[in-house]
Order: C-alpha cells, then structure tokens, then sequence
C-alpha cells in the first residue's frame, strides 16, 4: 500500500454545546475514544487526548470547523445541516437527539390542512433556509422572518400566522398555546467528516468512525421524539 | 464642490475595501502568489504546454455548452451593446476547448495547453468570502489512452512540488467505475436518482435509507454503501474487484491498475493512493479522475480528469484530460507551513545628499543588473534622516551617497563605513555569491 505523504497528526472531533453533548459524550466513551466529563469539557473547550482531540462548539458552528478541516469529524443534529449544507460527509445516523421540526400554529387558529393555508404564510423561525425550501416545494408563498430565539413569541404578538421551529416533547409549544399543523422533518445526530481527511489521514478517521458507529444505539433503541 | 446651500461639501469617498468576495492582494500575499504562480507554468513549458491566454468574458452559448446548471448559475452575466448575453469565466477548461476547437482548429493533436488567471463566481466561497479566485490549469487534448492520464496526473504532482510544497497526495479514481455500478445496481429508476443525489450531497446516512428500503441486493448495493471507505493502495483493486459484475467497473478497474503502475515509472508511487469512491461531477468527467491533497487544509488544491465528451460539442471531437490548480489554496498552504516563504527583501536604499545623486542613479543601476531590488531616495537627506527612511523602506542594506565620490555603507549588523561607491557596489554584489 502507498503511504501518503501527508503526516499524521491526532484526529480531531468537534462537539456541539448544548442538547446533543451529553449523548455525543456518551457514544464517545461507550466507543472507548475518550472518556470526558461534560464539566471538564466546558471549562476547556479544547481536550488533548491520546488518539483525539475534541473541540467543543456551537451547535450553528460544527459544520464550519469541520469544512475548513480544523476538526476531521463532528457530530452535530441534522437540523443544522439543513440549514448549512457544505462540503462535508455526513456519514452515520448517530440515532439520539431525536426531534421534530415542525410547523405550529397558535392554538385557536384556523390554520389545518393545506387548503386552509393562507395566500402568503407568515412564518417565524431560526431555519429561514429549511422553512423557504419547504414552503416552496409545497407551492406556498411564504414571508420568512428569520428570529435568533424565543420564536413561540412571535405569533401570539402577531407578527406572523406560525412558526416552524424544533421540538422533542411539544412541552414548549403547549405551553406557549401552540399547536403542530405540519411536521417538516426528523432529526438525530450525524457524523460528519471533513472531504480531505477522509483521503489523508484514511485510516485514522475510519477507524474512529467505525468505532463511533458500533457505539451508537441499534435502530430499535432509536430515541422517537414524542410530540 | 459646492453643496445646495452654497457651502463646500466633504467629497463624498467610497468605501475602500471594495466589493464584499472580491479583495486586494496586498504585497505579501501578491508576490508569493504570483511567484507560485510562475512556479507552476515554468513546471508546465517543461512539460512542453504551451501558454494560452483567453479571454475574461465568454459567450455565454459557449459556456453553456460545457458547464452544468449549478455552475451556470454562478456565473456573472451581462449583455453587451449588442444585446448578447455574455459572462466572466468561472473556470478556463470550457474557453480552452473552444480555442481548440476553433483557432487551433488546423493544429494537430494531441495539443499541450496551459493557462492562468482569475475566475469569478458570484456565490461567496463556502470557505472563504471569495468570488475572485486564482486558478492554473493544463489541458492535453488529443491523447486517449492511460500514458496521457498518467502524464497529466504526474504533472499535476511535479506541480505541486514546484511550489515549494513538499507534502502532498494525489488521490486517483475513476468515473466509469461508479457508472458501472449505477448500471449493474438493481434499483428502480426514483430510487437510482435518490441514489446519485444522496452521493452528490455526500449524504450517506440518506443513500443508507435509500438502499435500505429496497429488498434486492447486489454485491453493487455494498459497494455503494462503502463509497467513502474505498481508498487505499492496488491491493483496494483486488478487492472491488472481488465485489463488482459488470464490464464498465471492472475495466474502471483495470485502467486504474495500468495508470497506477505508469505513475509509479514516473517516480511517483510514494504520494499517489486510489480512491475509487471519489464523488466528481459524472456528466462532465468520462474517465480517470483524480485530486491533489496538501497538509491540513480540508479540501483538494488541485483537481482534474479525462473529459471526452466535451470537445465533441464544439464540434471537434476529441478525447482530452486536465487538471487545475488552485493558487489560493497553495498560497494558504504555504504560508501555513513550518517555514512560510520569506518575503523577498529589497536588497538597498539608496539615499543621497545633494551632491551624491547621480552616484546614486547609478549604483542603483549597478545593483540592478546584478540582479539586486534597490530604491533611490526621491529627495536630498542628512544622514540622520536618512537612517529613519531606510528603516521605513525595510531595506537590507543602507548607502548614503554624501558626494560623487563617497558613499557610506550600513551592512545588517555592521558597522557603517565609508567608500568609494564603486567598492559599494562590488561588496555588495558580492554578497549575493
């Protein structure tokens, strides 16, 4: 076999913050790559370890660390990969993280089916680019107001007629009076690879690949979001 | 300039970083790049390609004929006073072809191009804020056959090296290896097209739920869902070809075998692996295919492949390969390296008194020839302020032309002293030996 030229350094893997680190730390141990507390995690950001390096991020951030090659591997939901498609592998369904992302409506509103939709929907969100390509693909005119938080606000101060925002349990869409009137799509955790480490450190990454996939849940234990 | 009211008005000034994903190079980054720039056609002519330069803009019904939607629709376009609609050069291989097919049209093949320059996209880079990028590409257009592939992919590598970059791979695939499996893979047509828009994403986790719901296996079906992984040295031959039934990939097989062994008689089997699970665009390459991969930067710097189906179009049929290099990303890797490329130093400042500038004129001529950077002072200085300019220059050297007949001389970390200029001008050019 050819030995590439290009050296090797530690595989780097980038974690997001938030709702998914717990179970990204979990398949990290369980697949013996590296046993990390979310607490020393947090405080560091940045852990050396002898086969890896893990990366902590933003969510919103992991596909970028992992396009650009600062990191070789990420795990990061697929409702951010909705929204920032690259140039990255997305590998293996990490099948935890389980949620919806769904189109609510406020509790009283007349907003069904599709027939009873408005001429022009007016829709809050934190995916402008997931909600337009949806409403598009369903032949609907849609005004996106693009929001950074507390999306259930915006339609009961009536500044547009629902929301298409993430949801696990429903809990936050109840009680904000807010119903599901469509559901857009399911997400779990991806594996992402950057292109280029795939090729010039192969065996590195694949073999941590394969370890992180043997660690993940088998489909029957796949985490359902109930809505 | 007087405003409404009668009083002056401030002259308004644009904005001077210019256009968002368009930049100026400044001088650190322009000269090495151009300098790599230089690097990579000298490697070419010694090749024997030959230098084209095309055109900025293009016909868009030229362009049209070799690019796929997605690349059209990052194209600038405009009409010209015509009224026909035209557009800057997103890439130089289409332009090239038309040459070939038009100019060079009683040339005979096979034909070695090259070329250099910009190219725009008006999408921003995925990784950069950029829409003006820096590319130099090769063509050999007329050459069929697996001794034209190696060569191309070899000057791809000597390439690279003639930048200064000394770690590199090149990873070789092929095509019609994954047509084959297209072919032979028994899926209903929805499923196929899912298939090749989950690769073309990269989305293994939707061609696993594609391949999933179908009942029918094939050895193909494995192949398939292992794309990524299929990389490796000749033994990876071995074992595709264990798993594939069909004529297309096994002569993809077959092919890959031949231009490796080529590749290695070209002295480069240290830096070239084969990945078969290479993910290109499919209806533009028609054969052996193949990327250039440099130390952690997540994306290939050079890329290129066989491509016979474009010349046709133009109405000269030909079988052609080639390649392209990306110069900004030699340019990042080089100056990400251990030892980044030093700036090339002005060699003197030339400063001088009164009485001491033609002396000055001409030692800065004298340097020159020797092949030296010197820069003559514009006004008379003292040597005190001479001092405080040449910092500002950032010369090596310092020579203050006091009279026609002395000059002083501050060598780095030296003492300065006084002497004849022509004795200046013979120390100095002696250093260079």
């Amino acid at each position: 076999m050819s030995k590439p030229r290009v050296p090797a350094r530690r595989v780097a893997i980038a974690l997001p913050t938030g709702v998914l680190l717990p179970g990204a730390l979990r398949i990290l141990g369980r697949s013996g790559v590296a046993r990390l507390g979310a607490i020393e995690l947090g405080r560091k950001l940045l852990v050396e370890r002898p086969a890896v390096r893990v990366v902590l991020v933003r969510p919103a951030d992991v596909p970028a660390y992992v396009d650009h090659g600062a990191a070789d591997l990420g795990i990061v939901g697929k409702d951010v990969l909705w929204e920032s498609p690259g140039a990255h592998y997305e590998l293996a369904d990490l099948r935890f993280g389980g949620c919806r992302l769904v189109l609510a409506v406020p509790a009283t509103s007349k907003v069904a089916g599709r027939e009873t939709w408005p001429p022009l929907f007016r829709v809050a969100t934190k995916y402008p680019r997931t909600t337009a390509a949806w409403f598009e693909a369903h032949g609907q005119s849609v005004e996106v107001v693009a929001l950074h938080g507390s999306v259930e606000l915006a339609p009961q101060v009536g500044l547009v007629d629902g929301i298409v925002d993430l949801t696990a349990s429903g809990r936050t869409l109840r009680e904000n009076n807010l119903r599901v009137a469509a559901v857009l799509g399911t997400s779990t955790a991806r594996l992402i690879a950057n292109q280029a480490s795939l090729k010039t450190r192969t065996d590195a990454v694949q073999s941590m690949v394969a370890r992180l996939r043997a660690a993940t849940d088998q489909p029957a234990a796949r985490v359902r979001a109930a809505s | 300039m007087r405003g409404p009211s009668g009083t002056p008005s401030q002259p308004v000034i644009p904005a001077l970083g210019g256009v968002p994903g368009f930049r100026d190079l400044l001088p650190a980054e322009a000269e090495v790049l151009r300098e790599a720039q230089e690097s990579l056609l000298a490697e070419m002519r010694r090749w024997g390609y030959r230098h084209v330069i095309t055109p900025m803009v293009e016909s868009i019904d030229v362009l049209e004929l070799g690019l796929g939607a997605d690349q059209r629709r990052r194209l600038f376009k405009f009409a010209d006073a015509r009224g026909e609609v035209v557009a800057l050069v997103g890439e130089r291989t289409v332009p090239v072809a038309r040459v070939v097919a038009g100019k060079l049209r009683a040339a005979s093949l096979p034909l070695r191009l090259c070329y250099a320059g910009p190219v725009l996209s008006t999408d921003e880079g995925r990784f950069q804020q950029r829409r003006e990028t820096y590319q130099v590409g090769a063509e050999l257009v007329g050459a069929p056959g697996l001794v034209a592939d190696a060569e191309v992919i070899a000057l791809a590598a000597r390439c690279l090296e003639a930048t200064g970059l000394r770690r590199y791979q090149v990873d070789v695939g092929h095509a019609e290896f994954f047509q084959g499996i297209m072919d032979a893979v028994k899926l209903p047509d929805e499923v196929k097209a899912g298939v090749r828009s989950a690769l073309a994403a990269r989305d293994f986790v939707a061609l696993e739920e594609l391949l999933e719901r179908t009942t029918l296996r094939s050895a193909e079906h494995e192949l398939l869902l292992r794309f990524p992984a299929l990389r490796g040295g000749a033994e990876i031959l071995q074992a595709a070809g264990g798993l594939v039934r069909n004529r297309r990939s096994e002569q993809a097989l077959s092919a890959l075998a031949g231009v490796l062994d080529l590749l290695r008689a070209h002295g480069l089997g240290d830096v070239v692996s084969l990945d078969l699970g290479a993910i290109r665009d499919f209806d533009y390459y028609t054969g052996i295919i193949f990327e250039g991969y440099g130390p952690d930067l997540g994306r290939p710097v050079a890329q290129g492949g066989r491509y016979d189906g474009l010349l046709a179009r133009f109405g000269r049929p030909a079988p052609a390969t080639g390649f392209v290099v990306q110069l900004d990303l030699v340019w990042e890797m080089l100056n990400r390296s251990a030892r980044p490329p030093a700036l090339p130093r002005i060699d003197a400042a030339i400063a001088w008194s009164a009485p001491g500038l033609e002396t000055a004129l001409r030692l800065g001529s004298t340097l020159r020839l020797f092949g030296m950077r010197a820069v003559v002072d514009t006004e008379p200085r003292g040597h005190a302020e001479a001092r405080a300019w040449w910092r500002g220059v950032g010369a090596a050297n310092l020579v203050h032309c006091r009279t026609a007949a002395t000059a002083s001389w501050t060598a780095p970390g030296r003492r300065t002293r006084r002497l004849p200029p022509e004795q200046v001008a013979a120390r100095l050019a002696g250093t260079l030996a």
